[in-house]
């Protein structure tokens, strides 16, 4: 029981953290909208490793999925009046509707196939709403009304917070009802989940409508909070970035992806200028030019890592798929909740190899 | 009464006719074994039966219902079943969740929990319920093999397809499934029993269908089967294989069946 109540301890602990932040940084708004983009990654991340590692559906048309619901809130707003409220609604079923048709187009493809013309795809739209003018602005953005009418950034944390929640707590319970079952037998096997009778077709499908909603879903609610929404976000880098997220934070796991991608949004964040001692600060000023030759900064308050951050997190995503397939947070998520569960499995296997051998030693 | 009517089926991979005009009816609970060659069709007529391939030409009967057009999991919901040539278990579920698929595949209302007797029990007869909650990677290449054959128990097939079950696998766990065919059978299951172990096709099977170029050269009693000539030529009388630096087959050997597996 005592190796239970740690990890809710820190569940416990971690979630009124969330639920207090707001009080705690009051005076640092900057922080608060770090912590709400943070959400926003987070069920990007959390819905795509449901999509990719339950599902075994590797696409990188993610962000294009954000950014339909996105613009199609952002657009109806501006030409048709929709309140946000209706337009979020509106993209997010747009989303879910464009993730059908895409899942059906990619029932056939496996793997690399998959990826290349998620890819394609992604390109195609990011390219689409770069040219188009009258209706998505083009390079120069849209601009998305406000959802609430306050300026404060404390009730759209709240709302962040809220919905990723509740997609958490929607994606869990479907990857552990026989939907989570069907969709991790169609990654291990296609043709064998047929042959056990699964519905491969709509399942793959369903995994491709629901999590392309809850992307549609953060895209749309973050940008009407944002208030603009323009082509740079569709690149390929910041797929990426969602990938990296969710397999450094593990990518079978929805908490693991989710807890990942927080703590690297954090990460990045502060990592732009790592603060220095007071002290120190007159020794880095004069290593400046030095510095400037390897792209690094000197700023006020410290070191400016400028691209170098991009670099290192790279680095760390290589490491990890190389050495920790299962990510850096599932594997402790594990640890912690299934090892009662572990010492039970080894104690009956030990148990099977005695009266193997007892049986051996009696014939 | 189970009843699985094949009907002149055809099947050709390009240029290749990998299935050449096969009809044969199963009615009961039989344990056919089905012997060939390499290349025979074996393997792509059980491909054509649980769906996975559709027929050049010919159908498919399956206790009253035509199921030649029918997807792989349609045919599977109605009671055809089948094992692959090379275990195919689900590697990275646990051996538990490897049983619940097919369980809630039929049952999609039920809850998980509804199916953990039948499967623990079934584990059990395997002699793998210690490992219930591995993953099924962690299980030995005839553990898999064992994890196949439970998987299928909770598919509740009325026809059971086993492709190569006694591949690579240890003589005492060749006796599990043996004993697993022979409970199967009696509880009133029909088989198709594809293997190139003579010794376990004409132990258990009590008809024998031969294939050779996708075509059926015999079907019967094993021991009349046996002695057959036409057999003997393509399949049994391997002494009397022609000597020569090389065995070149007379014909060329259809590829297809090695790259399904």
């Amino acid at each position: 029981m005592k190796q239970k109540l740690l990890p809710w301890l820190l569940g416990v602990g971690l979630l009124v953290l969330a639920l207090a932040a707001p009080l705690l940084l009051q005076n640092q708004q900057y922080w608060l909208f770090i912590a709400t983009q943070a959400y926003f990654w987070a069920m990007l991340a959390a819905s795509w490793a449901l999509l990719a590692g339950y599902a075994g559906q590797f696409s990188f048309g993610h962000i294009a999925f954000m950014a339909i619901a996105a613009y199609a809130s952002g657009i109806v707003g501006r030409d048709l009046g929709w309140s946000p409220l209706s337009g979020i609604i509106f993209g997010v079923l747009l989303s879910g509707f464009v993730g059908l048709v895409i899942g059906w187009l990619c029932l056939r493809l496996r793997r690399t196939y998959l990826a290349l013309f998620t890819i394609a795809f992604a390109e195609i739209f990011r390219l689409m709403v770069n040219a188009e003018l009258d209706m998505t602005g083009g390079p120069m953005g849209l601009y998305m009304d406000p959802l609430l009418n306050t300026t404060s950034y404390i009730p759209y944390y709240y709302i962040m917070l809220a919905l990723l929640l509740a997609s958490l707590g929607f994606m869990y319970w479907l990857a552990n009802s026989h939907f989570g079952l069907f969709f991790r037998s169609i990654r291990e096997d296609e043709e064998a989940a047929a042959a056990m009778g699964v519905h491969v077709v709509r399942y793959k499908i369903m995994a491709f409508v629901v999590t392309s909603m809850i992307a549609g879903l953060a895209g749309a609610v973050d940008h009407h909070f944002i208030g603009f929404i323009a082509p740079t976000e569709l690149i390929i880098g910041r797929m990426s970035l969602v990938i990296a997220m969710a397999v450094i934070g593990g990518i079978e796991s929805l908490l693991g992806a989710a807890l990942g991608a927080i703590l690297i949004h954090f990460a990045l964040e502060w990592l732009q200028e790592i603060p220095v001692p007071a002290g120190l600060m007159p020794n880095l000023i004069a290593l400046a030019p030095t510095l400037e030759k390897f792209g690094l900064g000197v700023g006020d308050r410290g070191l400016v890592t400028n691209a170098w951050r991009m670099v290192g997190f790279g680095i760390l995503l290589m490491l990890t798929l190389r050495f920790w397939r299962n990510g850096l947070i599932h594997p402790l998520i594990e640890r912690m909740f299934r090892a009662e569960a572990r010492k039970e499995t080894v104690a009956k296997r030990m148990q099977a190899v005695q009266t193997q051998e007892q049986e051996e030693v009696e014939s | 009464m189970i009843e699985l009517d094949v009907r002149n089926v055809y099947k050709s991979f390009g240029g290749v006719q990998a299935l050449n005009g096969v009809s044969f009816k199963i009615e009961g609970n039989q344990l056919v074994g089905l012997i060939g060659p390499n290349g025979a069709g074996k393997t792509t007529l059980t491909n054509v039966l649980s769906g996975i391939l559709k027929p050049t030409s010919g159908e498919v009967w399956f206790n009253g219902e035509r199921v030649d057009k029918l997807p792989p999991y349609q045919i599977a919901r109605r009671g055809l079943g089948r094992t692959f040539q090379v275990t195919r278990a689900f590697r990275r579920m646990t051996v538990l969740e490897n049983m619940l698929v097919p369980a809630m595949a039929l049952h999609p209302a039920s809850r998980k929990r509804d199916f953990y007797k039948k499967a623990m029990e079934i584990l059990e007869f395997l002699t793998i319920e210690h490992m219930a909650n591995e993953y099924a990677r962690s299980l030995s290449g005839g553990q898999q093999k064992l994890l196949e054959l439970g998987r299928l128990l909770m598919l509740d097939p009325d026809v059971i397809i086993l492709d190569e079950p006694f591949a690579g696998v240890h003589p005492k766990l060749m006796e599990k499934i043996y004993e697993y065919i022979r409970i199967v059978h009696e509880q009133g299951k029909a088989f198709i029993l594809i293997s190139h172990d003579m010794e376990s096709i004409f132990t258990l099977s009590e008809r024998l269908l031969v294939l050779n170029f996708g075509e059926l050269i015999a079907d019967g009693d094993p021991q009349v089967v046996k002695h057959d000539p036409a057999v003997i030529e393509a399949y049994l009388g391997e002494e009397e294989e022609e000597e020569g630096p090389v065995a070149i087959p007379a014909r060329p050997v259809a590829g297809p069946e090695e790259n399904d597996a």
